[in-house]
Order: structure tokens, then sequence, then C-alpha cells
């Protein structure tokens, strides 16, 4: 999941100017670190659904994908 | 008593007014019939034309769905059969989107969409009834402008499908609510007197009573607009002072918050959109930068560009400015900024027959002081930038009409207008522009350019309809829809009231843009030199019948164009654009040295002799510099000419003792961090040190917003404690140099200094390896001399600039960090200091202190930035007399031109006092071009054996000549016959 996380899903965050991280695994829960225009997205939540549905296409699991959102410190009010 | 603020709870006059206004919106269609047969393919895209769909077959998109994808580009397509009644009839295709996207119908590029318009003409692209779509949509979180506030909240990568419509526009509606968006505007923004404004508002408010919101009617509405006219148009007791001239625009960021391979479809769509408003409307004209964006219509979209090439013929579609892209005029390089205008010139010349006299720059971080001969001699007369004017943090730039006069004394004419390059057309920003007009003595207008941008966009429906409405508003100043070159010519031609800037065209902002990313800029620099090494050899092959390879070293110098391109080279975008930087910078620098070659003997590419201490690559070598083995040698190879490496050998040269060392020409006590407590010249019988010098500072660099860009002087409040995690040591030494090494320490980062001492070099150099994993963070190497010296020269890379080192004025104070190149120095009668670099462009001076700043850790817009290795090397140059005397120039060259093998032997004819800058085949292949730059502002004379051409930097024949004068920072172009 970390390697799927960094090596296919961020690029694309990228290409968007966010920023994603793998925190960590716990059973059917995800957690990744948001950050850049992630972090402020106002509609995060599609984007992490669509996560949860690559997941489920690309490695045939069905995850919950927790995002925590780490806004740069001009952002952070 | 106590004060009891009142606040009114009623609905204001101009409340009601917008609330109606809101409804009467909802009336713009006259009728609208859903297209429901869309279906949609997911894809990203992995090059400029090449895509990788997530789904093998479409799946059909209904309103409602969610679409996009992070980093995605999708394909739509629908077929519709048009409702019977609507054959013939004026109808538009209407889709309400946060994407970009290019509209093909029947086969016919019809126009473009995305955030800030929602419907665009159809029934005059085609026939028929059946009609088959073709939709190409690129998401982006960031739309097309922060400054459209209607745009800010659909921002995000997966969008919901509001539906796509065949509708009928109300052009009654349509034309009153342009009146009111116009008059709102001229009432609500205070840029006008405050009766006109209550006259508009009264006269709003009755208009509106005509209209019956419950049933609203045609005839109503043209009532309203009759009643407007009446009695806010016709009121011409309000007068505006002032001229605007009115230029459409859209700004085009080859790369930002997006890669270059999008920047194709971003330039199409907003080409497209253009292109269409030249089809509605007839007076209309717009201005569009960069040749590189008109190859790619050309190239991957020719019928486009067929119909592109018509406007431009007509005079509408108006190529501005004179260069390949909008490059950053900071850290390029001379010979780069001369090929920007040779490739951006040479391509609107074969193309469009257009030699275009305006350079067009409105977004770059600063302007080098070389730039007004550049300019002038690629046949650039104007030259129009904008954000020193609206963007400086301390003081304000006193001329938006001026002259600007250049390093060497040529003068190009200048516009920076008074208000930002991106506007919507709104009366108060035509009113502002002329007010914050700081020329109105000089009798020329000012500038306005109006058209969404950054990601290109451009001019909408509303801003031509409410600039044709302008003239009605008695209030506004006078204004003028023109071209670019037209307002330029118009204004500027021998207007002899001008003032005259002589000086570089600083930015008091961006400072942070001389050292974000410093891999691409290192990569940058030596990019540069490789060019001039391979274009030089290249030549000198072709004199020996081998083929010169044009194509390949145009298409390389092209990449490395693109790359300079004001959001790339200077750090400020996405980490993917970084990605593809790097991956360009390897391929240009294989495909460079392949170029290069070898030889059994070494090749002195400069047209000086080469002398000072150089790193030769030799595995057997008993140095390891920048993770290569080899030695360091004097190599004593003249002018263009090959040699061999005498390698002398030395004994007891060098001595050291704990923190001391003894070299020839110092006698040095270190601190145990690497930096100097004293350096004793045998030599000058002076101490260079007063402070701390060669002394690592990391400092806590929080700018704000604008992380990538900016730099604040309140960075040096707060610095990192740097440990030492092993104090300095000697580690060894051989017949010339003598090696020390620190490893000092972050909490997070680790970083390695070797300082070396040669035996016969007056340098002093000092490698750096650093592991860098910092946010926040602003690492610069202090030198404090003991020099008293007042001013800093900096190199330019084609001459020298002096910036004064007090903080008397605001303007002093707001230099504060710049931007130099090769070198900087320090010097009192009698010697001085110079550092001099392979790659780092920003430096800061107080006193008798010069700072070079190494890196920087900034997250926004790339939160990885900078992370990771860095290995550089920069040289401390104490030394006699000024930077001229002391040839601090050549040693520059020489340190950054790494002397290879190559056999080839040229004569001595190009050798002399000016720098050879470039030697090439000319673009049309029938000359050797030979450019010349004297960069120590001396005059003096060139004698050559036989005649030559002399060029302009187009390669224009414009004399010929065997003796040519030259004067200070002059660069000459000569073109020998093959």
């Amino acid at each position: 999941m970390e390697k799927y996380i960094n090596e296919y899903i961020r690029p694309r965050l990228q290409g968007d100017g966010g920023e994603i991280t793998f925190v960590e695994e716990k059973g059917d829960e995800v957690t990744v670190l948001l950050q850049g225009e992630c972090s402020k997205c106002l509609i995060l939540d599609r984007c992490l659904k669509w996560i949860e549905e690559r997941t489920e296409t690309d490695l045939g699991r069905k995850v919950r994908v927790i995002g925590i959102r780490k806004k740069p410190y001009f952002q952070d009010v | 008593m106590a004060h009891i603020k009142v606040e009114r709870r009623s609905m204001r006059p101009e409340e009601w007014i917008k609330l109606r206004f809101g409804w009467l919106k909802r009336e713009i269609y006259s009728e609208k019939h859903e297209i429901d047969s869309f279906v949609i393919r997911e894809a990203r895209q992995t090059s400029e034309m090449n895509f990788e769909f997530y789904d093998e077959q479409p799946r059909p998109l209904k309103k409602g769905d969610m679409y996009f994808t992070p980093d995605g580009t999708a394909f739509i397509e629908a077929d519709y059969e048009l409702p019977e009644h609507l054959v013939g009839k004026k109808y538009v295709f209407s889709l309400k989107t946060a994407a970009e996207m290019i509209v093909r119908v029947n086969g016919r590029y019809v126009g473009g969409i995305d955030p800030n318009r929602e419907r665009m003409n159809l029934s005059e692209y085609v026939e028929g009834r059946r009609l088959h779509f073709e939709i190409m949509g690129y998401n982006r979180s960031k739309p097309d402008d922060e400054r459209n506030p209607e745009s800010l909240s659909v921002r995000g990568c997966r969008q919901i499908f509001e539906g796509g419509y065949i509708a009928v526009v109300n052009e009654a509606v349509t034309s009153l609510v342009y009146d009111i968006e116009m008059l709102l505007d001229a009432a609500l923004s205070g840029a006008f007197n405050e009766d006109f404004s209550q006259l508009v508002i009264d006269n709003l408010d009755k208009a509106l009573n005509l209209i019956d919101f419950d049933d609203v009617r045609t005839e109503d509405v043209r009532a309203a607009s009759d009643y407007i006219e009446e009695n806010i148009f016709s009121n011409k007791d309000y007068k505006g002072s002032g001229r605007v001239a009115l230029v459409a625009h859209s700004h085009l960021d080859i790369a930002y918050y997006w890669r270059r391979i999008h920047a194709v479809q971003k330039n199409l769509r907003t080409v497209l959109i253009q292109l269409r408003l030249m089809d509605k409307y007839p007076d209309f004209k717009y201005a569009h930068t960069q040749a590189y964006t008109y190859e790619t219509v050309e190239k991957y979209y020719p019928e486009v560009f067929e119909e592109l090439k018509r406007r431009i013929a007509e005079g509408r579609f108006e190529p501005v400015g004179a260069m390949y892209v909008e490059p950053d005029c900071n850290v390029p390089s001379c010979e780069s900024l001369i090929r920007q205008c040779l490739y951006g010139q040479s391509f609107f010349r074969e193309k469009f027959g257009l030699t275009v006299d305006n350079c067009w720059l409105p977004d770059v971080f600063g302007n080098s002081w070389i730039l007004p001969q550049i300019l002038k001699k690629s046949g650039v007369d104007y030259f129009v930038s904008n954000k020193m004017s609206t963007w400086n943090d301390t003081n304000r730039f006193p001329h938006n009409n001026f002259v600007w006069r250049g390093i060497d004394g040529s003068e190009v004419y200048a516009c920076v207008p008074p208000t930002h390059f991106i506007s919507w057309n709104m009366p108060s920003q035509v009113a502002d522009n002329w007010e914050a007009f700081q020329d109105k003595g000089t009798g020329s207008a000012t500038l306005q350019m109006f058209g969404y941008g950054d990601g290109g966009s451009g001019a909408t429906e509303e801003m031509v309809e409410l600039m044709h409405r302008f003239e009605k508003l008695s209030v506004m100043p006078e204004t003028e829809h023109i071209t670019g070159k037209e307002f330029l010519h118009k204004n500027f031609d021998g207007n002899e009231k001008l003032s005259v800037w002589d000086g570089e065209l600083y930015l008091e902002m961006h400072r942070g843009t001389f050292t974000t990313k410093s891999n691409l800029k290192a990569y940058n620099r030596k990019l540069e030199f490789m060019l001039r090494e391979a274009e030089l050899r290249s030549v000198l092959r072709m004199k020996r019948g081998v083929g010169y390879p044009a194509d390949k070293l145009r298409e390389i110098y092209k990449k490395l164009m693109i790359n300079q391109f004001h959001d790339i080279i200077p750090g400020s975008h996405i980490t993917p654009v970084y990605r593809d930087a790097m991956a360009d910078y390897e391929q240009m620098e294989k495909e460079l040295a392949e170029i290069i070659g070898g030889g059994e003997e070494y090749f002195n590419s400069l047209n000086f002799e080469r002398k000072a201490v150089t790193f030769i690559s030799d595995e057997n070598g008993t140095v390891v510099r920048k993770g290569e083995r080899g030695y360091f040698a004097c190599p004593d190879i003249p002018a263009l000419s090959c040699g061999k490496i005498g390698r002398e050998k030395a004994d007891d040269w060098f001595s050291a003792n704990g923190m001391k060392a003894e070299t020839p020409l110092y006698s040095i006590e270190f601190a145990p961090d690497a930096s100097f407590v004293s350096l004793k010249d045998k030599e000058l019988c002076r101490e260079w040190v007063k402070g701390d010098f060669n002394k690592l500072k990391i400092y806590h660099d929080t700018p704000g917003n604008y992380d990538a860009w900016d730099i604040l002087p309140n960075y040096k409040d707060k610095q990192e404690e740097i440990r030492i995690e092993k104090p300095l040591e000697f580690i060894g030494s051989d017949d010339e140099c003598a090696e020390f090494s620190v490893v000092l320490a972050t909490a997070k980062s680790r970083w390695q200094m070797i300082i070396r001492l040669f035996r016969r070099s007056r340098g002093i150099e000092v490698e750096n390896i650093v592991d860098w994993n910092e946010k926040h963070r602003l690492a610069k190497a202090e030198f404090g001399c003991n020099v008293l010296s007042r001013e800093l020269v900096c190199d330019t890379s084609a001459g020298f600039i002096k910036r004064e080192t007090h903080r008397n004025t605001s303007w002093q104070q707001a230099r504060f960090e710049v931007c130099h190149h090769k070198w900087c120095d320090m010097c009192e009668q009698g010697g001085g200091v110079a550092l001099i670099n392979q790659g780092k462009y920003g430096v800061s001076a107080e006193n008798g202190t010069m700072a070079l700043s190494l890196l920087r850790a900034t997250i926004r817009p790339d939160p990885t930035s900078d992370i990771g290795r860095h290995n550089f090397c920069y040289m401390i140059y104490p030394h006699s007399g000024n930077a001229v005397d002391a040839g601090i120039n050549d040693l520059a060259f020489e340190y950054n031109v790494p002397l290879e093998k190559g056999g080839f032997d040229c004569g001595t004819e190009l050798s002399g006092k000016l720098w050879l800058q470039a030697v090439k085949l000319s673009e049309n292949g029938r000359m050797i071009v030979v450019r010349l730059s004297e960069q120590n502002g001396e005059r003096g004379v060139i004698s050559l054996t036989k005649k030559a051409k002399i060029l302009n930097m187009l390669e224009d024949e414009i004399g010929q000549a065997d003796e040519i004068a030259y004067a200070p920072f002059e660069i000459i172009t000569l073109g020998f016959e093959l």
C-alpha cells in the first residue's frame, strides 16, 4: 500500500500541486498526510474517494483512506 | 454616553439591484436543450500529445456524475441531433466547468470553455442537424485566475458534471446584463465621483423596476436598456480624464502549476477563444507572446495554425514579444537571452514575415541591465514589463512610460504599466490605471492589458462588450482598443518628454528566485557553457569537412530556452515541473557531451591563455571533487589551442598544525567549523578577515505565501543552530592542493565542507557536500572582509554592475539580496576579495560583508523543493587591485569551463581582450558567426586579417569592416563567409 500511494497516487496529486505521503495502514484504514494544494482543498473528500476507488481497481482491496491535512504555516489560521 | 454603531439591516438600494441582477442573469438563455448522450474516458497526459487512459471503454456521463481525476485529462464525446426549429438559427454550446476544454464539433475546432466562460458560439461553425462533439478537458486545481473570485469556489481535482446544452441566447437580456455589470462596477468601486455613483444607483433601480421578474418579457428588458441609455449614458455632466490604451492579452506560463506538456493545450484553448472573439467582433485585436507557443500550434494543430496565420496577416492576432519564451531575466546568461531573441525572431520571420519590434515580459521577476543592448541589436526598440510597478515591496518605481538605458548605453523605450497585466476590463480598473499612471506629463497614454492569464484564457466576450460601452460612460478616461505595436509606436516614438532610467530594473520582491531549486541553476550554468563548447568545436570540425549538427544544436538550445521560462529556472513551480526540467537537462548534457567529443590533448576553448589552477579528471588522481577523481594543475595552454597538462613535483610547499596552515601565499588560522579566524596574505602583507569569514549560516526563512519566490529582510532575525559533527581536520595534500574537511550538522541535515588551498593560486576552493532535509531555511556562506568598500561589484555575464552596500536610502535597503552571475567582488584601493561560483546567483552585501546564498527549503508551490543531496563549489579569491586588474572575470570563466580533451588549434585571431562568447554556424548556414563581448568596461579596437561582416544579433548584415572599435560592455557579432 505504501508503495502504491508513493509511486502511483503521489505523482498524480503532485501534478495538481498537491502532495501525499503514506503514514500508516491499520486493517482496512490507510492514513495519508496531505500537503501543498491538497491541504487546503475544499473538496478533498472527493479525491480521497477516488484513491479508494483506484485502490480497489488496481490492488483489488477495499480500504478507507483517512487524510490528515498539513497546511503551510502561512495558511494555518 | 456610549457610542452605538448603527447597522443597517434593511436592504440597501444597491443590494436590491444586485439581487434583481442575479435574477436577470437567469434569463440569458431563451431556450436550453440538454445533450444527454455524453460519454467520457478519463486519462492522464504523459507527453504533449500522449495520454494514459484509466478505462478501455468510455462510460456515460450524466448530469450530477463525478468527472476528472487528479492531474487528469478527460475525453468527452457526444452525438446530438439538433432540434429542427434551430436549424438556420443562432445557437450556442453551453457547459459550466472548472476545467479547461477544447471543443471540436464535426471535426472542426470551434472554441474553448473554461472557468471564465461557460458558452461559445456554435451555429456559425457547423452545418446540418447532426453534431458530433469531441471535447478534451484538462482539469487543474488552480483555475485560470485567482483574481477571478467566481472561479475560486470551483477548485479541485474532481468535479461534478453540470451538463452540456445547446442553447439560444436572449440578446436583449445579455446586452442589459453587460450594461448593469459595467455600471455596478462604476458605481460601487469607489473609483468615480460619488454623485455619479448615486445617479447610477438611482437609475438602475428605476430601470429594473420596468421588468416583472415573475414573467420576464423581452420588451420590458429592452425598455430597461432604453431607460439606462436615456438616463445614465446620455448624461454627460460627469467628466473623466486621461487616455488609456486597451490591449487584449493573455499571459501563459509555459509551466507553473502545470507541466509544459499541458501548455500545448492551454495555449490552443486560448488561441481558439481569441480567434472566435475576432469572428464575433470585427474590431477585436489580441496580443500573444512566445514563439514556442506558436510552434506547438503549428506542430500539433495545423488547421488552427492556418487560421491563426490569416488573422496575423490581417493585423488582428498580434505576435508580441520577440523572444522564444518569456524567460527569467536574472539567471540566464547574455548568450541565452540573445538566443531567446534569435530563435523567437527567426520563427516570426519565417512563418509570418514579421520582425517583432517589442519585448513583452509582463510577469518576469526583474530585468538585467544587459537587456537593452540585446534587444536593440535583435530588432527590438520597445520593452514591456510590469512587476516592478505593481509588486515592489519598498519603493514605488517612478516611471511607467520611459526610456531604459542599458549597461552599455543602449536605449529602448520601456513601458511598465501601473496596474496588473491581468485585468478583466472593468471601468474601475481602467480608471485606477490612469490614476496610478506616473508619466501623465509626457503626453502619452497608459497601457492597460486585459484578459485572464497565467494559464492562458485571455479576453472574454464580456470584456469586449464592456469595452464597447466605455465611450458611453463620460466619467471614464478616454479609451482606445489597439494593438501592442500601435500603442508603443503612437506613445513613444519621438516623445522627448520621457524620462530615462539608467540601471537594472530590479524587482523589489521575489529575491528568493536567485536561489530556490539550486540544482536547476547549477545545471543551467553548466549547459550554457557546454553549448558554447559544442558549437565552437562543431565549427572547428566543420572546417575539417565534418557536418555541422545545426538542427541538433538548435533543438538543444531551444530546450534550454524553454527551461529558462520565468517559472521554471526561478524554481517557482510544482514538483513535476522540476522533474521535467532535470530530465531535460540530463538528456541535453548527454547529447552535448557526444557533440563535444574528445581528443588526445587538452583543448583550451577560452580565447585567452589558460593558466589558473584547474581540476583535471583522472581516475588515478589524488583528489575526489564532486564525486569525480582527479587532480589540480595549472595548465598553461594558449588561447584556442591544444596542449598537455604538465605536472610539477613540489614538496614542502604546505604545512598544517592543528587549525593553522601555511602555503606559499597565505598564513591561515581556521576555526573548527571551517570559517577563517585569519587569512594573512604573504605577498600583499595584509589580513583579509574581519568578522565571520566562510562561515555557514542557516537562517529561518519564512516569507509567506510567495514562499519559493521571496526572501524577506527579516530572515536574519533567527538562525538555526549548527553543530560541528566532525571538526576541521587536515586530510591530505599533493603537489598542488591541500585539503581540509569539516562536517557540520543541524537536527535534520549534514553539511560537509572541504577547503582546498593551492600552491600556485590565490584561490581557496570550498566544496560543499550537503544532505539537505530542511523546511523554511536559507543557507548562506558569509564573508566578513577586511576591506573598506561601499560597493559590491557583480558579474552580469556581459559586464559588471556596481551596487551600494550601505543602507542609506530605501532603494539601497530594498536591494538586500541581488542577482549576480559567476562572481562578485568587494575591494578597496589596493585589493579585495572575490567570490567565484559555479551556479549560485543570490548574494547579499552590507558594509564589508558578502554572503553567498547557497540553498533554500521552500514548500510552495513544491513541498519537496531542494530536499536531497547537493554538491557544489565556490572559490574565495583575495587579490591585489580591483576586480578588473585582478582578471577576476577571466578566472571565473576558467572556473566554469572545464578543461576537456579535443584536437583543435584555430590560431589566435579570436583571442584578445574581448570575451569570445559564441562561435556558431549562422542560421542560414552561410557564415560562421562570432560573438565578442567587452566585459571590463574598456574601449579599444579589434583588427582582423580580413574583412568581416558586422551583424546584428539576428545575423542580419549591417556593415563590413576589418578594424572594429569597441566601447565599454559592447557586444559585437561578426560574420565570416564560409
